[in-house]
């Protein structure tokens, strides 16, 4: 038995992750957003507003799971109390599927809260692999994994990141979030091509798209997903988009947050990078609602100037406490109480 | 000579094991004295026994950068994000205590209590323990704590107390949906016979707090400068909630405020409609209600915290009937039954 392409899951359209800073608004308006990513730590554990808020965005939109958490490339043990409470969620909103990263957190009990590099070895390859299998059999459903943005590479890795990421995906028998902004970002970082990376992998196990904006400090960039997307990554996402013939794409802002229809209208601008291949779109109501947009379809507008990024004046080897850098590297999710 | 890295390859070690690789990793990235010490230092060492400056014989340097400056971008973000975070929990305690010193007790905190759960959530949950830990009095000697002012310890850490069980609140379980016990029973139970053997079920949410210091009221006086803030400055409002608009709003305000004088203050937290509220008891009514939580009957509750009053009996009765009143209206008990 052959595995449908995009693991038989819809496209979506264009979505937002949902952040906590948007909760009021899109309670309030309810704007025609094709569907949300919620970052799984937020609410696997919430007791209170998040969990209740994510409730009655699961009633109108479709929603997708996104976790910084499952360290699937650790070689701790896997934590099944956390997956059980990514099962029960998923349950709970009905999430369309569950994703996180290729990546670890943490070993020796400890996590760091940070998406780590892993050697890509063919002993990593099998170690993964083996895995996600026990995730997919424990969560009953596939898992779709995303390629980080990484600052570094190891000496003894036998294999492009791009054949990692290839090989992983056929041996677990899982799918791929293809983050296109990750791409340019660890490309840029590894002296690698870009182009190269999205051509290698194997678009039929493509489920998602992620884009997000990073800060340039010319000697690296940093993931930070506080700005606009830039226009190389734009252009690869142009790319990636004709070689899987589309597929349902997220926008990632979490810090810096701006007001929600910028965010929506950044997301929006997709559609000009589709060119003729955009497969036909669901009549749903988040689609035809686009009069609704309170930015008037500022999807089709030219896009606003790129911020100014200072870049970092000094050397990121400084010590640790002393010299931290202005922006803080996805992922943080940490949601401030409301108290009167 | 240029210092710009080449794209020769260093000689690389032989094939260390994955798990090998990423406690090292872990041990250099998190190493509070930064990269180089990390490899250095005798747990790195153990595991990967690198020359100084042989780092590239493990992780590639790229044209731009060297292995070290590499990993120094994960050394930064760890500690970063991690102190933001806390920032985020704590933000009063934050502009209190300034930001240098702020973080140099996360900094430590991060040493002695690094993150072992998946959510951030939990992160901070010793911070006051590890306050309480370090304060002057147990440290001697020249050291972050004293710079906070060694005569008002008590104060930080009932203010961080404080903040932190307001984060538990904000998102632990609640009651929001279920049915609560209505003023209208209570006033019912009163009226009946049985009342001081009524057992009474609090809500998940309800906790009950004693301070040193009046940080409740303090914590007051920083929301309502931030709120007049707010009002002088309404772009702040305009902008969403992120953690940087939050913190200008209540953590500058609290910068300003004076430490207050030792006072000790009662209060129970609790939620309504998703939102943390905090309430002012009296330390009888505390006791009460601690009694109550803890299981007992009304009636011992009443006998055990009126033993331990020196108010007459007429005037804690007159308390005790105000009091059950406004618990009930501010929906701390589930329901009532006699056993």
């Amino acid at each position: 038995m052959t595995t449908p392409p995009r693991l038989g899951h819809a496209n979506l359209g264009l979505g937002v992750g949902l952040r906590a800073a948007h909760f009021d608004h899109i309670l309030r308006h309810q704007p025609a957003v094709d569907w949300f990513e919620v970052i799984s730590e937020n609410f696997v554990d919430s007791g209170g507003r998040p969990r209740h808020v994510l409730r009655q965005i699961a009633e109108r939109y479709p929603v997708v799971m996104h976790g910084v958490s499952l360290s699937i490339g650790s070689t701790d043990p896997l934590d099944f109390s956390y997956l059980g409470k990514l099962k029960t969620l998923a349950r709970e909103v009905d999430a369309r599927w569950i994703s996180d990263h290729i990546c670890w957190t943490g070993v020796l009990g400890s996590n760091t809260h940070d998406l780590l590099p892993v050697p890509f070895t063919e002993a990593t390859l099998a170690h993964v692999a083996a895995r996600i299998r026990t995730v997919q059999d424990f969560l009953e459903r596939p898992l779709v994994l995303e390629n980080p943005s990484s600052y570094v590479t190891f000496a003894h890795s036998t294999m492009s990141e791009w054949e990692f990421v290839s090989r992983l995906a056929e041996a677990a028998d899982c799918g791929l979030l293809l983050d296109v902004n990750n791409v340019y970002v660890s490309s840029f970082n590894h002296d690698l091509d870009p182009d190269e990376f999205i051509r290698s992998l194997p678009h039929h196990r493509i489920v998602q798209f992620h884009l997000a904006g990073h800060a340039d400090y010319v000697t690296h960039l940093i993931d930070t997903h506080d700005h606009h997307v830039v226009d190389p990554v734009w252009e690869l996402y142009r790319t990636a988009h004709q070689l899987t013939g589309g597929v349902s794409t997220l926008l990632e802002w979490d810090a810096r947050i701006p007001p929600f229809p910028v965010v929506h209208a950044e997301v929006l601008k997709a559609k000009r990078f589709m060119g003729e291949r955009l497969p036909a779109q669901p009549a749903a109501p988040a689609q035809l609602a686009g009069a609704s947009d309170p930015l008037g379809g500022a999807g089709h507008r030219a896009p606003p100037p790129l911020p100014g990024i200072a870049p970092a004046t000094t050397a990121p080897g400084a010590a640790a406490a002393s010299s931290m850098p202005p922006q803080v590297p996805h992922p943080l999710h940490h949601l401030r109480p409301e108290v009167a | 000579m240029s210092d710009r890295p080449s794209r020769q390859p260093a000689a690389s070690l032989p094939r260390p094991p994955l798990d090998v690789v990423q406690q090292w990793f872990q041990a250099v990235v998190t190493h509070p004295a930064g990269v180089a010490a990390g490899a250095a230092s005798p747990a790195a060492q153990r595991l990967v026994r690198l020359d100084r400056g042989a780092l590239e014989q493990l992780v590639r340097r790229s044209r731009r950068l060297t292995a070290e400056q590499r990993l120094e971008i994960y050394a930064n973000a760890y500690y970063a994000r991690l102190l933001e975070c806390l920032r985020d929990t704590f933000p009063v305690l934050a502009q209190v205590l300034g930001a240098e010193v702020f973080d140099s007790f996360a900094f430590d905190y991060l040493q002695r209590y690094p993150s072992r759960s998946y959510t951030l959530y939990r992160l901070a949950e010793s911070f006051p323990r590890f306050l309480d830990e370090t304060r002057p009095d147990q440290q001697p000697g020249p050291g972050a704590a004293g710079a906070a002012g060694a005569a008002w310890p008590d104060f930080l850490i009932d203010l961080a107390t404080l903040e932190l069980a307001i984060a538990e609140v904000f998102d632990g379980p609640g009651a929001e949906g279920e049915p609560l016990l209505a003023p209208a029973d209570l006033l019912a139970r009163q009226a009946g016979g049985d009342f001081a053997a009524t057992r009474l079920a609090p809500v998940p949410c309800l906790r009950l707090l004693r301070f040193r210091y009046p940080v409740n009221a303090f914590f007051s006086s920083a929301m309502a400068m931030r709120t007049r803030r707010l009002a002088s400055s309404p772009e702040l409002l305009d902008s969403p909630a992120t953690s940087e608009a939050a913190s200008a709003g209540t953590g500058a305000a609290a910068a300003d405020l004076p430490i207050p004088d030792p006072g000790e203050e009662h209060i129970a937290l609790s939620r309504t409609d998703y939102v943390v509220r905090r309430y002012s008891l009296t330390p009888f009514e505390s006791t009460v209600l601690a009694a109550l939580v803890a299981g007992a009957t009304v009636g011992e509750a009443i006998a055990s915290a009126a033993a331990a009053s020196e108010l007459p009996d007429d005037e804690l009765a007159a308390q005790l009937d105000a009091a059950f009143r406004r618990w009930t209206v501010a929906g701390f008990f589930r329901a009532a039954a006699v056993p």
